[in-house]
């Protein structure tokens, strides 16, 4: 990954999560808020794979939790663990399949509710589970409208990285 | 061995032969190491700095740190809202749009129901307005001793101009028997004709086979209340020597005799005389009577109930 690739980025990050916590987080359509940060941080995991999903995941949950002064760290570990899934999904499996991105969102938007749900627990704190578990499908649905046209764009910001920029732990043969 | 039909290659890649596990590139081991480690460390300081805050949420290094970078974060936010405030006022107008439609459609049911329930309650008050009179006139002096009232709902009213009888929902059960005297808080209406268990049939006085016997409240004059050939009430059987003026009251005359008691006891009003002519052919004077209940328009009677045993 290039430094140009790298400030890109960080910028496409920065943005969406500005967007995210000051315009989407006010949306609520069936309890759901629509993700754009998460969507946009599991289009940067397909096309830059597992180390940049992470690193994104955690510098963009740590923007999160500071903007909206909520405790640092959570939703770091969370995103860090999904950019890190996601990237290792686009750099084996998911690899130029049109369905990728649209499974990855889907998959993730439930696992990062229930991480959050589940770290909270643990925490002590509010977990309510079943306003979460009621709007986990509006979440999906949402997140899933706003997949394609974001995930266009980022890969028209970053271009899709060569095949041997990924890492390819599996082997086919023939 | 292969089948015939498949090629060379697939029989080759068909048989059992053990391929050994190709060993990773030492770059590609490299990679695998460097992306596991980062992800640990990442999430190591992820639960770090989670631990911490959670340990010290309002105090410390990291809290002042989180604050000046909310501070340094909030233009940027301030910015995102502004760029979105267009968008959002749009949407906040189309939302209040179709929220006010609901709220109107919503407005209208309500003000039709309430509606409803002004007209209800206005009929009830126009239905009960004869009460206040009735509860006057069996509390004045007026009220025939002897009797205790019946206070009673008119069930159905004069049905045209040939009826003479309504419906009152009270009967036997109540008290109300056969000839009971029925008023209203103006006057006289009429008796009962017919009794049921929990209904009556009350004979107003305006059908052509009522009589009932009368008298001048002023100059005391006898006589008796029919209706007239014009179906105008008409006190009969009055000597042209006597004396009756228009204006005056007439009311029932009650007893003439104890051993044979009048259905009506004395004193109740029955209406005011509207005129008085005389004819030289005729021996009794025609004196037409307005009567004071409103036989025509009756919502509440009372039937009068003898509190002792009379024939």
């Amino acid at each position: 990954m290039s430094l140009a690739d790298g400030v890109k980025a960080a910028a496409l990050l920065f943005v969406a999560a500005i967007v995210q916590v000051s315009i989407f987080s006010e949306i609520h359509v069936f309890g759901a808020v629509p993700d754009v940060l998460l969507v946009s941080l599991v289009a940067l995991s397909l096309l830059r794979g597992s180390v940049v999903g992470a690193l994104g995941g955690f510098f963009v949950g740590l923007l999160v939790d500071t903007a909206t002064l909520g405790m640092l760290g959570l939703s770091s570990l969370v995103l860090t663990l999904a950019g890190y899934w996601i990237g290792r999904y686009g750099e084996t499996t998911g690899r130029d399949r049109a369905h990728a991105p649209f499974l990855s969102v889907a998959v993730v938007t439930v696992l990062y509710e229930l991480g959050l749900l589940v770290v909270h627990f643990v925490l002590g704190e509010s977990a309510p589970a079943g306003a979460v578990v009621r709007s986990l499908v509006p979440a999906i649905v949402l997140n899933l409208i706003i997949t394609a046209p974001i995930y266009a764009l980022v890969r028209r910001l970053l271009r899709p990285a060569q095949r041997d920029e990924l890492t390819a732990e599996v082997q086919l043969l023939g | 061995m292969a089948p015939p039909s498949r090629s060379a290659r697939a029989a080759v890649l068909a048989s059992s032969v053990q391929r050994s596990k190709p060993a990773p590139r030492p770059s590609q081991a490299r990679r695998a190491l460097i992306r596991r480690a980062v992800v640990v460390v990442l999430v190591l300081a992820a639960l770090t700095l989670l631990t911490v805050s959670f340990r010290s949420p309002t105090a410390g290094a990291l809290h002042d740190v989180q604050g000046a970078g909310s501070t340094a974060l909030r233009p940027f936010q301030i910015a995102a809202t502004r760029v979105a405030q267009p968008f959002r006022d749009a949407y906040d107008y189309l939302h209040s749009l179709s929220s006010a439609k609901s709220e109107n459609a919503k407005l209208k049911k309500e003000n039709a129901e309430l509606r409803k329930d002004a007209i209800s309650a206005r009929a009830s008050a126009a239905k009960y307005s004869q009460l206040p009179k009735l509860l006057h006139f069996e509390q004045g002096p007026t009220f025939p001793k002897d009797f205790r009232p019946v206070n009673v709902e008119v069930i159905s009213s004069p049905a045209g101009p040939f009826t003479h009888t309504l419906e009152i929902a009270a009967g036997s059960s109540s008290g109300v028997r056969i000839n009971s005297p029925v008023v209203s808080g103006d006057g006289l209406v009429g008796r009962v004709t017919n009794v049921f268990p929990d209904t009556a049939i009350v004979t107003l006085l305006s059908d052509p086979d009522s009589f009932v016997a009368a008298r001048d409240l002023r100059t005391g004059v006898r006589g008796g209340i029919r209706t007239g050939p014009s179906g105008t009430l008409a006190l009969d059987e009055v000597q042209k020597q006597l004396v009756v003026k228009q204006g005056d009251v007439i009311v029932t005359a009650g007893t003439h005799s104890a051993r044979f008691p009048d259905l009506y006891p004395y004193g109740i009003p029955i209406g005011r005389v509207s005129s008085v002519g005389a004819s030289d052919t005729a021996s009794f004077l025609q004196v037409q009577v307005q009567p004071f209940a409103n036989l025509g328009s009756l919502d509440a009677v009372a039937a009068l109930v003898p509190t002792k045993s009379r024939r």
